[in-house]
């Protein structure tokens, strides 16, 4: 683990209002880290996600970010493929080029810089070939690799990342994971990716932050996904 | 054809009512195009009845004071534009802020929305005759009165409305197609949201104003639905929306004129016979592709 912070939650309330998730919280997130953010359904994973996002604010407390009063860290967000309407006549393209906007000022257009550093983005995910093809009609392995290069184009410091690998085969499931290890070992990334699959995460992560009974463990894949552990975060003793 | 290059020539009667006519069939399906892609059909219905009452409670301002025989001079329409403006903007504000909310049925609310407005216009007509004829024209969308003023109105609101949508296209794309993106980009969304719901209620005004609300839902929704049967990208949609919505405005007056008819019925019926046309060519252009399209879809999938 690296310890120069990016972010942390100190005593964090989240959740929507009249309904918290997760209360009086502590995380830090460290530049470089590559987590798994794991628990069971209903446990508060995506709303957490949201939060460190910016996407829902926070109940009470705050999100801290490192230096203080430095810039906000950009964030890279892969949202789930099922958010999206077909109704939209997008292109691969088109949707990776959204990254962009975060520097594009309202009114003005996007450059050919930017526009040729999509391409590069949809190349370096290997959805180079997607990029004509429509959005909608992409597979789902074939959405991630185009969403993940959008998040790549918004030039990130953090890439987030909502379950990125449900509904999808194992074969693309660790084409995926090898995608983002890569990436997490080419940019130094920091990345936090919400899965289910303990088995991804023991192959390929080696930090996990565990949500169970509205209470965060952080630790090494190493020690807390051992077999004593698992049974203790999952009352199975 | 000889009625065409009659309904074209500068010396013609009725000019007014056809640039009009065009005006709003080439503008209003660029507006609609985002009624279809925030799937707020049931609003691009409701609205323009909304905008009509607005013009229904201007119209009939002097029997709220007692004056049930009012003269009804020419400054009315001002008044009538501003009534249009004003209902359609609260309806729009009102309206956003359900779709934001997201509880409740909100398909229900602008059903109640449209029925209420158009019972509630027809009651406050029945009390001025004049003003009710001048409404009723307006509902059946008899649009043979245009002014040159009106026509200039017109083209300039939407002049204005069409240049904001264009030069802020990506901002309200991105926060239609993906608003938790937006919020990650730090995009102010629901200033966004604001503003593309204030244009929209803009142009549905001075189309309600101009050829009333039964031309407008039909040009707002009809064409670019067609369009999204067709295109392939946003641009298209919008270009072919827009061209649909052109050519059904021109043709629909030309057999309106030809055939005696009153033109706004004439051009959504017309509008209706192209979605026909369409839904049934897309139908089988599908059946014909899809062989093609599942063989696509079963390539390797990452």
């Amino acid at each position: 683990m690296n310890p120069d912070p990016l972010l942390s939650l100190n005593g964090v309330t989240i959740g929507y209002p009249g309904h918290p998730v997760l209360d009086n919280i502590r995380l830090t997130l460290h530049r470089g880290d590559c987590a798994a953010l794991l628990g069971a359904n209903g446990s508060g994973k995506t709303s957490l996600l949201k939060t460190i996002a910016g996407i829902l604010p926070t109940l009470h407390g705050s999100l801290v970010t490192h230096p203080p009063n430095g810039p906000r860290p950009v964030v890279g967000y892969v949202p789930q493929r099922e958010a999206f309407d077909d109704v939209y006549l997008l292109t691969g393209y088109d949707v990776a080029l959204m990254g962009t906007f975060g520097r594009v000022g309202a009114g003005r257009f996007v450059t050919s810089t930017e526009r040729e550093f999509v391409h590069e983005c949809l190349r370096s995910t290997g959805a180079g070939e997607l990029a004509r093809r429509p959005f909608s009609r992409l597979s789902g392995g074939q959405k991630q690799r185009v969403l993940i290069a959008r998040a790549l184009a918004a030039r990130p410091d953090l890439l987030l990342l909502d379950e990125p690998t449900s509904g999808i085969d194992s074969t693309t499931c660790a084409a995926i994971m090898a995608l983002l290890k890569r990436i997490h070992a080419e940019r130094q990334l920091t990345i936090l990716l919400v899965t289910h699959d303990l088995g991804l995460v023991r192959r390929h992560l080696e930090t996990v932050i565990w949500l169970a009974d509205g209470a965060i463990r952080q630790g090494l894949v190493t020690e807390l996904l051992t077999q004593e552990r698992l049974n203790e975060l999952l009352h199975l003793s | 054809m000889q009625t065409f290059i009659e309904i074209l020539s500068p010396g013609f009667l009725l000019r007014n009512a056809v640039w009009t006519s065009l005006l709003i069939g080439l503008a209003c399906p660029l507006v609609g195009v985002f009624f279809v892609l925030r799937r707020l059909i049931f609003m691009g219905v409701a609205m323009p009845q909304i905008s009509s009452t607005g013009v229904a409670v201007a119209l009939t301002l002097h029997v709220w004071f007692g004056h049930y025989h009012g003269p009804h001079d020419p400054t009315e329409r001002l008044l009538a534009f501003a009534g249009s403006v004003t209902f359609s903007l609260l309806a729009v504000l009102w309206l956003a802020f359900l779709e934001r909310r997201g509880r409740g049925l909100v398909e229900g609310r602008l059903g109640t929305a449209y029925v209420v407005s158009a019972a509630v216009s027809i009651l406050l007509l029945a009390k001025c005759p004049q003003a009710e004829r001048g409404w009723m024209n307006l509902f059946k969308g008899e649009i043979i009165t245009i002014s040159s003023a009106d026509l200039g109105l017109t083209l300039a609101t939407f002049t204005v409305v069409l240049f904001l949508l264009w030069l802020f296209n990506k901002e309200f794309l991105l926060v239609s197609f993906d608003r938790e993106m937006a919020i990650t980009l730090r995009k102010n969304v629901a200033g966004w949201d604001l503003l593309l719901y204030l244009l929209m209620g803009l142009a549905i005004s001075i189309a309600v104003l101009s050829v009333g609300p039964l031309i407008s839902f039909g040009f707002l929704l009809i064409p670019p639905l067609i369009a999204r049967l067709f295109a392939n990208t946003m641009r298209q949609f919008a270009l072919l929306a827009s061209a649909i919505g052109g050519v059904g405005a021109l043709l629909g007056f030309v057999l309106a004129y030809h055939w005696d008819l009153p033109a706004g019925p004439t051009d959504v019926a017309l509008l209706g016979v192209f979605y026909a046309i369409a839904f049934f060519a897309a139908k089988w252009r599908r059946s014909r592709h899809q062989p093609e399209i599942s063989s696509e879809q079963s390539s390797p999938a990452a």
